[in-house]
C-alpha cells in the first residue's frame, strides 16, 4: 500500500508538470553555480597567467596558482546558498501539493473508505516525496560532476565525490524538512491558501529571521562577516549563541560548506553535530504529520483551490 | 454472507462540542436492497453514511457492514463497501484509467489493469479511459466515480447525493446504473438523496432522518399502502416531516 500510494503520488507531480519544474530549476541553479565558478575560476586563472609571464619578464619567481591552494568543490560553494533560498521553497510546494488534493477535493474521503491506514499513507506520502527530492538532487551531482569536469579539466576524485554525495544526502535532509513542512500545514490549516501562505512564512522565517536573531547577531558581525574568533562576555549575546543550533538554515549552510571543504573550522564531529537538529527536526514533523493525519477528519474537505 | 447487510444499534454523534448530529439510529438493511435515504439538509444523512464508510467513529451505538463492525474491524469493512461521495472530484490531471487503477490497487485488487477495463466496458464508458478526467462533465465524472466505487465488486455500495448536479439523461443512466449493479452483480445499494422521484422509481426500501432521528422506514410497497390518501412520494415524505418535527 506504501508503494501504491508513493507511485501514486510521484506519477501526480509528475502530471502536473511539478517535478518538471523542480528538476528543471534545481538543475538549471546547479548549473549556475557551475557557470559562476567555472568564470571566476577562468579569470583568475588567466590574470594569475598574465602576472607570472609579466614576473618572469622582470626574474620574480611568481606565487602558486590560487586554485591549488582552494579545494575543487569551491566551484559550487553557491550551491549552499540556493538550496536554502530556491530549492527548500521547491520543496514545500511539493510538500503542499503531496496532502493538498486528497484534503480539498474530498479524495481522502475515497482513499479512507479503502484499505488503507493512516501510518501507510503517511508513510506512502513521506516515501513519494523523498523519492520526488532524490531525484532531482540527483540529477542536480550528476550537474555538479559535468560542472567539475568542465572547469577543472578531469573528473573529480573519490574523495570529492564522497564530498559530494554527502553534500547532497544533506541537502536532502534539508528540503524533505521543508517539504514535510509543506504538508503540515495542509494539515493544520482549515483552508489551502492559507496554508501555502503559512508554509511560506515558515520558510522566510527559518531562512531569514532565525539566522537573523542568532548567528547573524554576533557582535563582530557589523566588524567582520566571519565567525566570531573569540566568544563574548555579554549577556546577550551569550543567549543568542546558544540559540545558535536552532537555527537550522545556519546549521545546514556551516555544515554544508564543511563537506565541500569550503568552510575552514569544524571537525567532522562538529559537522556531524551540525546535522543533528535537521535530521531531528525532520523525524519530529514526520511523526507530527502521522498524528496530524490519523487525527484528521477526511469526512469533511476544505474547499478553495 | 447471511443476516443483514447493514446494522446500526443505538448509534449516535455528535461533531466536537456541537449539537447531536445522529441520536440513537436503529437501522437494518437486508441484502438486494436498494435503500433510499431520505431527510432535510443536516438531518444526519451523510454522519450515517461516513460512519458505515469507516470515516468516522460514532460517539456510542455500534455499526456493523457487511456483518464487520465499522470500528473494531475496519480493514473487513472497506473490503466489502463501495462509496461514491456528494461532489468527489478524482484527481483531474490524470486520466479516468489511471485514476480507477490507483483505487483499484488501495482496494486490494489483484489485476488492477484488467479491473479497470472490465469495469469501464460494463458500465458502458469504456471511451472515457484514457481521458483527462479535469476536462469532464459532471455526469462523465459520476460514471468514472461509480466506476471506481465497484471496481472490487463490493456487497454494499454507498451514494451521497449521486444525482448532484446531474442534466436528466444523467440521472436517467446513474438509474440504470444502479438497477444494472443491484440486480446483475446483486450489489446493495444505499443512496442518500433528495430526489425523490428518483427514489419512487430505483428504491425497495426508504428510510426518513428527521433532525437525527430515524421517523420511518419500510418498503415503498408497504409506504405507498400505508399512505393511500398521497398521490407520490413527495406528498408521503412532507407529510412524515410535517407529522415528526
Amino acid at each position: 500500500m506504501i508503494v501504491t500510494i508513493a507511485a501514486h503520488q510521484v506519477q501526480s507531480l509528475r502530471r502536473r508538470r511539478v517535478l518538471a519544474v523542480f528538476l528543471g530549476l534545481v538543475v538549471a541553479m546547479t548549473a549556475l553555480a557551475g557557470a559562476i565558478g567555472w568564470s571566476s575560476h577562468r579569470t583568475i586563472v588567466r590574470v594569475y597567467n598574465e602576472a607570472v609571464t609579466l614576473l618572469a619578464a622582470e626574474g620574480k619567481t611568481a606565487p602558486p596558482n590560487p586554485f591549488e591552494l582552494k579545494p575543487s568543490l569551491s566551484l559550487l560553494s553557491n550551491m549552499v546558498i540556493y538550496i536554502p533560498l530556491i530549492g527548500a521553497l521547491l520543496a514545500m510546494i511539493v510538500g503542499h501539493l503531496s496532502v493538498a488534493d486528497d484534503e480539498s477535493s474530498g479524495l481522502g474521503r475515497l482513499i479512507f473508505s479503502r484499505r488503507v491506514s493512516r501510518s501507510s499513507y503517511v508513510a506512502g506520502k513521506l516515501a513519494g516525496t523523498a523519492v520526488v527530492i532524490a531525484t532531482v538532487l540527483a540529477a542536480s551531482l550528476a550537474v555538479s560532476v559535468i560542472a567539475l569536469l568542465v572547469a577543472n579539466g578531469s573528473l573529480p576524485g573519490e574523495g570529492d565525490l564522497a564530498r559530494l554525495a554527502g553534500f547532497y544526502g544533506l541537502s536532502w535532509l534539508y528540503l524533505m524538512l521543508f517539504a514535510v513542512i509543506g504538508m503540515v500545514t495542509v494539515l493544520v490549516m482549515s483552508r489551502r491558501s492559507l496554508a501555502l501562505l503559512s508554509a511560506l512564512g515558515i520558510w522566510l522565517v527559518i531562512t531569514f529571521v532565525v539566522p537573523q536573531v542568532t548567528s547573524g547577531l554576533r557582535p563582530t558581525t557589523s566588524l567582520n562577516p566571519i565567525s566570531d574568533p573569540a566568544g563574548t562576555s555579554e549577556a546577550f549575546f551569550r543567549v543568542t549563541n546558544r540559540a545558535r543550533p536552532f537555527s537550522i538554515s545556519e546549521q545546514y549552510k556551516t555544515a554544508g560548506t564543511q563537506i565541500l571543504q569550503i568552510g575552514i573550522g569544524d571537525t567532522t564531529a562538529e559537522t556531524l553535530l551540525r546535522v543533528l537538529p535537521i535530521a531531528g527536526l525532520l523525524v519530529c514533523l514526520a511523526f507530527l504529520t502521522a498524528w496530524l493525519v490519523g487525527h484528521h477528519d477526511y469526512s469533511r474537505s476544505t474547499s478553495d483551490g | 454472507m447471511d443476516g443483514p447487510v447493514i446494522e446500526m444499534s443505538g448509534v449516535r454523534h455528535r461533531y466536537d462540542d456541537t449539537l447531536e448530529v445522529l441520536r440513537g439510529i436503529d437501522l437494518t438493511i437486508e441484502r438486494g436492497e436498494v435503500f433510499g435515504f431520505l431527510g432535510h439538509n443536516g438531518a444526519g444523512k451523510t454522519t450515517a453514511m461516513n460512519i458505515l464508510t469507516t470515516l468516522i467513529v460514532p460517539t456510542a451505538g455500534t455499526a456493523r457492514a457487511c456483518g464487520y463492525d465499522v470500528v473494531e474491524q475496519r480493514r473487513e469493512v472497506t473490503g466489502c463497501i463501495g462509496y461514491l461521495p456528494a461532489d468527489v472530484r478524482l484527481y483531474g490531471h490524470m486520466t479516468a484509467a489511471e485514476n480507477l487503477e490507483f483505487f483499484a490497487r488501495l482496494s486490494g485488487v489483484a489485476d488492477p489493469r484488467r479491473a479497470v477495463i472490465e469495469t469501464l466496458d460494463y458500465l458502458g464508458c469504456a471511451d472515457l479511459a484514457d481521458r483527462r478526467v479535469g476536462a469532464f462533465s459532471t455526469g462523465m465524472r459520476q460514471r468514472i466515480g461509480i466506476a471506481q466505487a465497484v471496481l472490487h465488486r463490493p456487497k454494499v455500495l454507498f451514494l451521497d447525493e449521486p444525482t448532484a448536479g446531474l442534466d436528466p439523461l444523467g440521472v436517467r443512466q446513474l438509474r440504470e446504473t444502479m438497477l444494472r449493479l443491484n440486480q446483475d452483480l446483486a450489489i446493495t445499494v444505499f443512496m442518500n438523496t433528495h430526489l425523490l422521484s428518483e427514489v419512487a422509481k430505483v428504491c425497495t426500501t426508504i428510510g426518513v432522518l428527521n433532525h437525527g432521528a430515524l421517523v420511518y422506514k419500510d418498503s415503498i410497497a408497504e409506504t405507498t399502502r400505508r399512505f393511500p390518501n398521497e398521490a407520490s412520494l413527495e406528498d408521503i415524505y412532507a407529510l412524515m416531516e410535517a407529522t415528526s418535527a
